[in-house]
C-alpha cells in the first residue's frame, strides 16, 4: 500500500531533526537582536526622498537639508539617550524613490521593516507623501514628512504620521489673504474676478479649496469666475489658457509642478495674455524657473512655508551653514521643512531617553522646536500630526530679487500691484 | 468664443500636431523595417535635448543648428547601437519580448548616464525666440513652436524624398512591405536595418532637441512624448510616415479641442482613448483606411 508520505523518519533522523530546529529557532531569535546590536551605538534614521524622476529637484534639497542637520547633530557628538547614558550619532539609510509611488512606499516599508530604523524622513510631494504614509502605522514607526501638506495625509486618523508643511488650503487662503491686503491697501480694485487652474492633485483641490473658503468668510472681495483642473506634465496647455482667457478675469492663480509651471508660463506669454497678478501657487522662485522663464518671471507671486529672507538670526546661520554644506544657496523653501523636520525628530528622541519607536512618537506629539526656521520660530505638531504654521508671500522682482510681500511685519520689500503690463 | 479665438486654437493644435510628428517619425521608420518598438526613443529624446542644450550653452550654437548637427551624431549614434545591440536580437514579422526588454533595459541605461552626466536640475533652452510670437491681425503663431513645426514638416518631406528617390529609400520601403521579397531581389536586410536603425535614432535625437526648445527637460525627460508617439503611430498605421503625419494632426486637434467641452485634466485620457478606437477601429491606422480607399477605387 502505498502512503501519501515520506518514509518513516528512524530515531536518529528525528534528533538531528530536533537539532536542526532548534538551532534554526535560536537563530531566528537571536537575528533581531543583532539587528539591535549593529544599531546599538547609533540611531538609524531612514530617509527616502525622489533624487531622480519629475520631483529630483525639490527632492534633493530636502535631502541636503535633511544632511545638514544630521552633520550639526553627530558634530555635536550626537543625541543624548538616557537609556544608553551616552550620546549617540545618527546613521542615515537612505532610498531614492525615483519619483515613483509604489517604489516610494516601498522603499519607506524597507527602511522601517529590515533596517531597523527608528523614524523616517520622507514624501516630497503630496503624491508620494500619501503613498508612504500608509507604512508608518502599519510598522509602528514614526515619519516625518518634510513635503507633503495635502489634508488627506493627515486625515485618515493615523499616529505615527507627522508633517513640517503647513496644510495646503492654508496657501490657498494666505493667497487670497494677501490679494484681500492688496484691495484694502487700494492697489487692486475691489470685486476683481479671479481664474483658477489646480493641478488634478490633492494639492491642487486643496489649495482650491483654500481660496474658495477665504472667499466664502470675507465676501465681495473677488470672484471666483473660471476653475478648472489640468494633469500634471501636460504637454500643451494652450486649450487651457484659452478657456482662461475667455473666462476675462482679472487675476490668474495656477497650483502647479516646476515643470508644469514652466510649460504652462512659457504658452501664457506667448498667448500675450495678461492679469493683475499672476501666480503659481508655491512655485515662482526657483532658480531653473528663473532660467527658462527669464525676464517674465518677474512680478509672480508665490506663496511658500520659508524664505531664505526671514530675518531670525538663525534663518541667517542656517543661510551660511546651507551654504559651506551644500555647495549653493538655498533654493525656495525646500531644505527649511526638511532640516527642521530632522531637528525635531532628534529633540523628540532625547526627550524619550531610549530608542523605542512608540515612546518617540508619544514625544513628536509634545515637543516644541523653539528656534525653528520656519514663519513664528515655533514648530509643533497638531493633532493630527501636521503642523499649522503661517506661509509667506514672496514675489519675484527684476534681476532675480524675490521679496517677501506677506505678512507684512516679515516684508523685505514693497507688493508690485497690479504688475507691469509688458510682464 | 470669437472666430479668431478658434482659429487661434487651430493654430496651436496644428503647430502641435507637428511636434508631434517630429518625435513619432524616428519610431515608425525603426519600427517599419525592423519590427521593433523601440522603447529607448524616450531615452534618445532626452539625449537630443541635452545635445542641444549642451550646444547651446557652451558653444553658442542656435538650437536650430543644433538639431541639425544632433541628426549626424545621432545617426553614427544609432549605428553603434544597433552594432553593439540590437543586431543580436533574432529577426521577427513581429515586435518580440526580447527586444522589448532590450530597448527598455537602454532605456534605463541612458536615463542613469544623464542622471551622472548631468544631475536632476532641470534645463531649459532660453532664446529671445522662446517666448516671442509673430502677430498677424488677431492671429498669434508662437515664434518656437513654428520653428519646430517647419523642422517637422522638412523632416517629413526630406524622408519622403529619400523613400522614394534613393536605393536606401527603396530598400527600406521593400522592406517594411514584404521583409522575404526584399531579400528575393537583393537587398542586404542587415545593412539597410542598420542604417533604418541609424536614421530612426537620429531623427529621435533631432526631435529632443526641437523639444528642448519647448520644454524644460531633466534626465527623465521624454516619457509622456513616448506614449504619444506610439498613440500617433498606431493611428498612422504603425508603418506610414504620411500615417504619421496625419496621427499627429488628429492627436493634437482631439487633445485641444476637446478641452473646450471637457476639463483639461481629461487631456490624456482623449490619447488613450484615441490609441483604444484606432486599435478597434482602425487596426491598419489611418493609412490603412487610406489604402483601402485606393484599393476600391
Amino acid at each position: 500500500m502505498t502512503t501519501l508520505f515520506a518514509p518513516r523518519l528512524s530515531r536518529r533522523s528525528l534528533g538531528r531533526l530536533n537539532i536542526l530546529g532548534i538551532a534554526v529557532t535560536a537563530l531566528a531569535l537571536l537575528l533581531p537582536a543583532w539587528g539591535q546590536d549593529k544599531g546599538a551605538d547609533e540611531i538609524r534614521i531612514g530617509v527616502v526622498m525622489p533624487i531622480t524622476g519629475r520631483e529630483a529637484k525639490p527632492g534633493q534639497y530636502q535631502r541636503e537639508g535633511i544632511e545638514l542637520a544630521i552633520k550639526q547633530i553627530n558634530d555635536g557628538g550626537g543625541i543624548f539617550v538616557k537609556s544608553r547614558g551616552k550620546k549617540l550619532p545618527i546613521k542615515e539609510i537612505f532610498y531614492d524613490d525615483g519619483s515613483d509611488q509604489s517604489r516610494s512606499a516601498g522603499m519607506v516599508e524597507r527602511a522601517m521593516s529590515s533596517d531597523g530604523v527608528v523614524a523616517v524622513l520622507g514624501g516630497y510631494s503630496t503624491a508620494l507623501g500619501e503613498a508612504e504614509s500608509v507604512m508608518p502605522d502599519r510598522y509602528q514607526t514614526p515619519w516625518i514628512t518634510p513635503g507633503a501638506g495635502a489634508t488627506t495625509v493627515f486625515s485618515r486618523g493615523y499616529e505615527y504620521v507627522f508633517g513640517t508643511l503647513s496644510p495646503i488650503d492654508l496657501l490657498g487662503s494666505t493667497t487670497a489673504q494677501y490679494l484681500g491686503n492688496l484691495v484694502d491697501k487700494g492697489k487692486l480694485s475691489k470685486g476683481l474676478k479671479v481664474a483658477l487652474a489646480l493641478e488634478n492633485t490633492d494639492h491642487g483641490i486643496d489649495y482650491g479649496r483654500g481660496i474658495d473658503n477665504w472667499n466664502h468668510e470675507h465676501p465681495g472681495y473677488f470672484n471666483v469666475v473660471f476653475s478648472e483642473k489640468f494633469e500634471l506634465g501636460a504637454t500643451d496647455f494652450s486649450g487651457l489658457l484659452q478657456k482662461v482667457k475667455n473666462a476675462h478675469a482679472d487675476i490668474f492663480l495656477a497650483d502647479a509642478h516646476l515643470q508644469d509651471y514652466i510649460t504652462m508660463h512659457r504658452q501664457y506669454i506667448q498667448s500675450g495674455m495678461y492679469h493683475q497678478m499672476v501666480s503659481y501657487g508655491a512655485r515662482g522662485p526657483e532658480a531653473d524657473a528663473r532660467k527658462a522663464l527669464g525676464a517674465a518671471t518677474d512680478y509672480i507671486f508665490a506663496g511658500i512655508w520659508w524664505s531664505s529672507r526671514l530675518s531670525y538670526p538663525q534663518v541667517k546661520k542656517f543661510n551660511a551653514d546651507y551654504q559651506a554644506f551644500a555647495g549653493h544657496a538655498p533654493d525656495s523653501w525646500y531644505p527649511a521643512t526638511a532640516y527642521d523636520a530632522m531637528r525635531i525628530l532628534a529633540a523628540a528622541i532625547e526627550h524619550a531617553g531610549s530608542l523605542d519607536k512608540t515612546a518617540i512618537r508619544d514625544q513628536l506629539r509634545k515637543v516644541e522646536l523653539k528656534d525653528s526656521l520656519l514663519p513664528g520660530q515655533v514648530l509643533r505638531f497638531g493633532k493630527n500630526g501636521q503642523i499649522a504654521g503661517s506661509f509667506v508671500i514672496v514675489q519675484n522682482k527684476p534681476e532675480d530679487k524675490v521679496d517677501i510681500v506677506f505678512p507684512l511685519d516679515a516684508a523685505t520689500g514693497e507688493s508690485i500691484a497690479p504688475k507691469p503690463k509688458a510682464h | 468664443m470669437s472666430a479668431a479665438d478658434l482659429l487661434n486654437l487651430f493654430i496651436a493644435a496644428v503647430l502641435l500636431a507637428g511636434v508631434y510628428a517630429a518625435m513619432s517619425v524616428g519610431m515608425t521608420i525603426i519600427y517599419g523595417v525592423m519590427k521593433i518598438v523601440n522603447l529607448a526613443h524616450a531615452g534618445f529624446l532626452m539625449l537630443g535635448a541635452y545635445f542641444v542644450y549642451e550646444a547651446y550653452e557652451r558653444f553658442h550654437i542656435d538650437p536650430l543648428l543644433g538639431v541639425l548637427l544632433a541628426f549626424p551624431v545621432f545617426f553614427l549614434l544609432g549605428m553603434g547601437v544597433h552594432w553593439l545591440l540590437v543586431r543580436r536580437i533574432a529577426t521577427s514579422d513581429q515586435p518580440t519580448l526580447t527586444s522589448l526588454l532590450l530597448l527598455f533595459g537602454v532605456w534605463l541605461v541612458l536615463q542613469n548616464l544623464g542622471y551622472l552626466i548631468w544631475g536632476n536640475s532641470d534645463r531649459a533652452i532660453l532664446t529671445p525666440r522662446t517666448l516671442s510670437s509673430l502677430e498677424i491681425g488677431p492671429i498669434s503663431f508662437p515664434t518656437v513652436r513654428l520653428v519646430v513645426f517647419g523642422a517637422a514638416v522638412v523632416s517629413l518631406v526630406v524622408l519622403e524624398f529619400v523613400l522614394h528617390k534613393t536605393w536606401f529609400g527603396r530598400s527600406v520601403r521593400a522592406l517594411m512591405q514584404n521583409n522575404e521579397a526584399g531579400q528575393i531581389v537583393g537587398v542586404n536586410v542587415e545593412r539597410t536595418a542598420q542604417v533604418a536603425f541609424g536614421v530612426g535614432i537620429a531623427f529621435a535625437g533631432a526631435a529632443g532637441g526641437l523639444l528642448a526648445m519647448l520644454y524644460s527637460f531633466s534626465p527623465d525627460f521624454g516619457a509622456t512624448f513616448q506614449l504619444r508617439a506610439f498613440v500617433i503611430i498606431v493611428l498612422g498605421g504603425l508603418e506610414s510616415f504620411g500615417g504619421v503625419a496625419i496621427g499627429a494632426l488628429i492627436l493634437a486637434l482631439a487633445e485641444t479641442f476637446c478641452i473646450l467641452v471637457l476639463p483639461a485634466s481629461y487631456q490624456p485620457a482623449i490619447a488613450f482613448s484615441l490609441l483604444v478606437v484606432a486599435l478597434i477601429v482602425l487596426p491598419d491606422g489611418v493609412a490603412g483606411l487610406w489604402n483601402k480607399r485606393r484599393r476600391w477605387a
